[in-house]
């Protein structure tokens, strides 16, 4: 079962790393392109249409401008193609900048994305990234000139920011539709597994792993959709630093999170102060270098790896289920940080991550459901055990004698006492099927019993009760005070009158339930401990069939005999 | 006759109790009824007795602690119980006859019978031989006897690797309990057959047996018969 998992975990680590070599090509600044060089960009304010021709010249341009706000101005770069496109083949250009913009190859108008003259008042239809064809004719070997137009109203200080690659126009297309698929699949696999465990805590609410996991997932999602929206929805590059803002926030968000989940799977001392402080280093990070969203985010994201590494190795240490593959998955994401370029790295290092929390997750739910059957055997166990109260040897086999004996000798009060066995074992059968029953028929199912016993024991057994009350729900596991009273019985003695008073008081608040049973009589042997007897085994196991944690039992001598105390946490 | 009920069911030790007096009559000197293990220890350390009628299951305690006190005895000792599972084990420590609840008159007088009519418990169950030493209880395995002779009112049990035990039962009482394959040689010996080496015929009627240990002892005339039969048939 473990060799199996470890081995898809294996196959999952491979092909994201097959996706990502895949994908290199796109966007990748320090890429050497085969089919072009790219020369000097020099810059000039003002405008003239003339400037866009190649023989125009551009000695003088500065590389470096002061641009103001709305004003139009030229830039003009050098480009040299070192291979003309295949025959059928065109070439494209892939661009990358701020502002509304004309772009001239060669002195022709290859495209346009906003309107230069008029970026105040734009529509804000020019996008931020842009593909076009570069004219057959013009993508000849040799020198070429790239002339662009434009204007910039918001983010002036980005102005020079300016990117572009070219390569036949169909691959330029696909390999932006690869990245898309690859990493899409990977969004929708989080988004189901967002939804799937957020479906698992709302039908337990009590399992907050489930839910931090969850939102993890769904965070990751939106970091996905975030980072690739650009490819297929035109942002106007105003919004661009809103995209990275989300973006950041979303990284940040992540890096709570899953350190805090491996809190939670992997339990460490003192856990609430290291995650507050570590939030709070954390929250520094995000506002330090603020403008700078690429490097905050890649900070908050090794803080986060290291703070997760130190809780997994503690987890190895302390020999944890599951803590050695998620440090497998901890250390392969270096692996991807190292050799893959950072945007696409953090999310193939995200991913892996998150297929570690996925994985401890599955042993989770595992042990929960071997948890889960055991306690449906321990029910059945204790269905049984409920049943052997009435047939077990010692106590059938001895009421049997003292009923013949009963019988022989005074047989009317033979009857009496084949009716109160028969009383018995009516209400055991109605019970023997529940996990908690009203009050009133345990309290039935102790008085048949002591009718029983009056019989057998000769002994003046007294019944009392106080505080129940058949209006308010009142319940406790079948033959929980029953158990108590036949333990009274036995290790108890009664007192000179030869009799023994039993007295049950429950004690009903809005969120508690209390049930006290006082035994009045002489306790047979002081020394003789009970807390380990099957009697108090069954009790303890009913009550946390029924309960879980929420209860506790007490059981001591008292002056006057014994007395036993359950609290039930409703 | 002096006898010990340990039982805690009021109901059943006075049935019992009843019975017991209608079974021995005037033969009857003392019958006392106790409730509990402690009680019954304390009254059989003081009290001089001829059987004990022991309850295994009394208020949750372990009545075996008390059967392998009262095995060490010089009285018999009948279980009678709700647990028949616990018969085996309780003829494995020496009891005269197990009663298994519920009880009827015919049964319980079954098992005082076999006191009266000293008949043998016709069973190979008995396993230990309890002794008191050193204060404490000792259990001889019967595969470790080889023979057992009376000493008055105790027995002197003898064993394979040479040394010897004294049992406050006499040997009349353990040769009721012993399984077949011990044979009442002698007034004042019990042997272990399998350990008899060959039968030695004396002159003038006198009979010894020759063990594989090469220990001699007699045999009475009026065993002589018996024991041939026994073992060569």
């Amino acid at each position: 079962m473990k060799i199996a998992t470890t081995r898809i975990l294996i196959v999952f680590l491979i092909s994201i790393l097959c996706v990502s070599c895949s994908e290199r090509n796109y966007f990748d600044n320090g890429e050497t392109a085969e089919s072009f060089t790219r020369g000097k960009t020099v810059y000039r304010l003002g405008d003239d249409i003339s400037w866009k021709n190649t023989s125009v010249n551009d000695s003088l341009w500065a590389e470096d401008i002061t641009i103001k706000e709305d004003q139009i101005f030229w830039s003009r770069t050098d480009v040299e193609i070192i291979k003309a496109p295949d025959k059928l083949k065109q070439y494209g250009i892939i661009l990358n900048q701020f502002g509304e913009f004309e772009v001239f190859w060669d002195g022709v108008l290859i495209c346009k994305s906003g309107d230069p003259n008029n970026s105040l008042n734009s529509d804000r239809k020019g996008k931020m990234i842009s593909k076009f064809i570069i004219p057959k004719e013009l993508s000849t070997k040799g020198k070429h000139k790239l002339a662009i137009r434009k204007s910039i109203h918001f983010h002036l200080d980005y102005n020079q920011f300016f990117y572009f690659y070219i390569a036949n126009y169909d691959q330029i297309l696909r390999g932006d539709l690869k990245s898309m698929v690859f990493i899409h699949i990977f969004a929708g696999a989080f988004l189901m597994a967002a939804l799937y465990f957020l479906f698992l805590f709302l039908s337990d609410r009590k399992s907050f792993t489930t839910l931090v996991f969850s939102v993890n997932c769904f965070l990751f999602f939106l970091l996905i959709l975030f980072e690739y929206v650009r490819s297929y929805i035109d942002i106007h590059y105003s919004n661009h630093h809103t995209r990275l803002e989300i973006i950041g926030i979303i990284t940040f968000l992540i890096s709570v999170l899953t350190p805090l989940y491996f809190s939670l799977q992997f339990k460490f001392p003192k856990r609430t102060k290291i995650l507050v402080v570590y939030t709070a280093i954390l929250v520094y990070i995000f506002f330090r270098e603020h403008e700078n969203h690429d490097s905050s985010a890649y900070n908050m994201v090794v803080f986060m790896w290291y703070v997760s590494l130190a809780i997994v190795v503690f987890g190895v240490i302390k020999k944890m289920n599951g803590a050695k593959i998620v440090l497998i998955s901890l250390l392969a994401s270096i692996y991807f940080n190292q050799v893959i370029n950072y945007d696409i790295s953090i999310h193939i290092g995200f991913s892996v991550i998150l297929l570690g929390m996925f994985y401890i997750l599955s042993l989770r739910t595992k042990e929960q459901r071997l948890a889960y059957e055991n306690s449906l055997v321990q029910s059945t166990r204790l269905k049984l055990e409920l049943l052997k109260k009435s047939i077990q040897p010692h106590f059938l086999m001895n009421t049997l004698t003292s009923l013949i004996d009963w019988v022989e000798e005074a047989p009317d009060k033979g009857v009496l006492f084949i009716e109160a066995l028969a009383e018995e074992f009516d209400v055991l059968n109605q019970v023997e099927n529940e996990t908690l029953i009203p009050i009133a028929q345990e309290i039935k199912l102790c008085k048949s019993h002591i009718s029983i016993m009056r019989f057998r024991k000769e002994i003046d057994y007294i019944w009392e009760d106080e505080g129940i009350n058949e209006n308010i729900e009142q319940l406790i596991p079948p033959a929980v005070i029953h158990t108590l009273l036949e333990n009274s019985i036995t290790h108890c003695l009664p007192s000179d009158e030869n009799s023994m008073r039993f007295k049950l008081i429950a004690f009903t608040t809005k969120n508690t339930q209390e049930y006290t049973f006082l035994t009045f009589g002489n306790i047979r042997n002081q020394q003789k401990k009970t807390s380990d007897g099957t009697g108090f085994k069954y009790i303890k196991a009913r009550l946390t069939e029924s309960y879980g944690d929420d209860w506790t039992f007490t059981s001591e001598p008292t002056n006057e005999g014994w007395k036993n105390t359950i609290t039930i946490q409703k | 006759m002096k006898i010990l009920i340990i039982e805690d069911e009021i109901r059943i030790a006075k049935r019992v109790e009843r019975m017991t007096k209608e079974f021995f009559l005037n033969t009857l000197q003392k019958i006392t009824s106790v409730q509990s293990l402690d009680e019954g220890l304390e009254h059989i350390k003081n009290n001089q007795l001829d059987l004990v009628l022991l309850d295994l299951n009394l208020n949750g305690e372990d009545g075996f602690d008390v059967l392998k006190e009262t095995a060490t005895g010089s009285f018999h000792t009948i279980i009678i119980s709700a647990n028949k599972e616990e018969a085996l084990k309780a003829f494995e420590f020496g009891v005269l006859d197990f009663v298994p609840k519920p009880f009827n008159k015919e049964r319980i007088e079954l098992a005082f019978n076999r006191i009266v009519k000293k008949e043998e418990v016709g069973t190979e169950n008995l396993q230990f031989l309890a002794v008191k030493k050193r204060g404490g209880i000792h259990l001889v395995n019967i595969d470790q006897v080889n023979y057992i002779k009376g000493a008055g009112v105790y027995t002197e049990i003898f064993l394979t690797n040479g040394e010897k035990e004294l049992h406050d039962k006499s040997l009349e009482k353990l040769s009721q309990l012993l399984p077949k394959s011990f044979e009442r040689i002698h007034k004042s010996y019990l042997v272990k057959t399998t350990e008899i080496k060959e039968i030695i015929v004396k002159t003038g009627s006198q009979y010894a047996v020759e063990l594989q240990n090469g220990e001699i002892l007699p045999v009475g005339r009026t065993k002589y018969k018996a024991l041939k039969e026994k073992l060569f048939k």
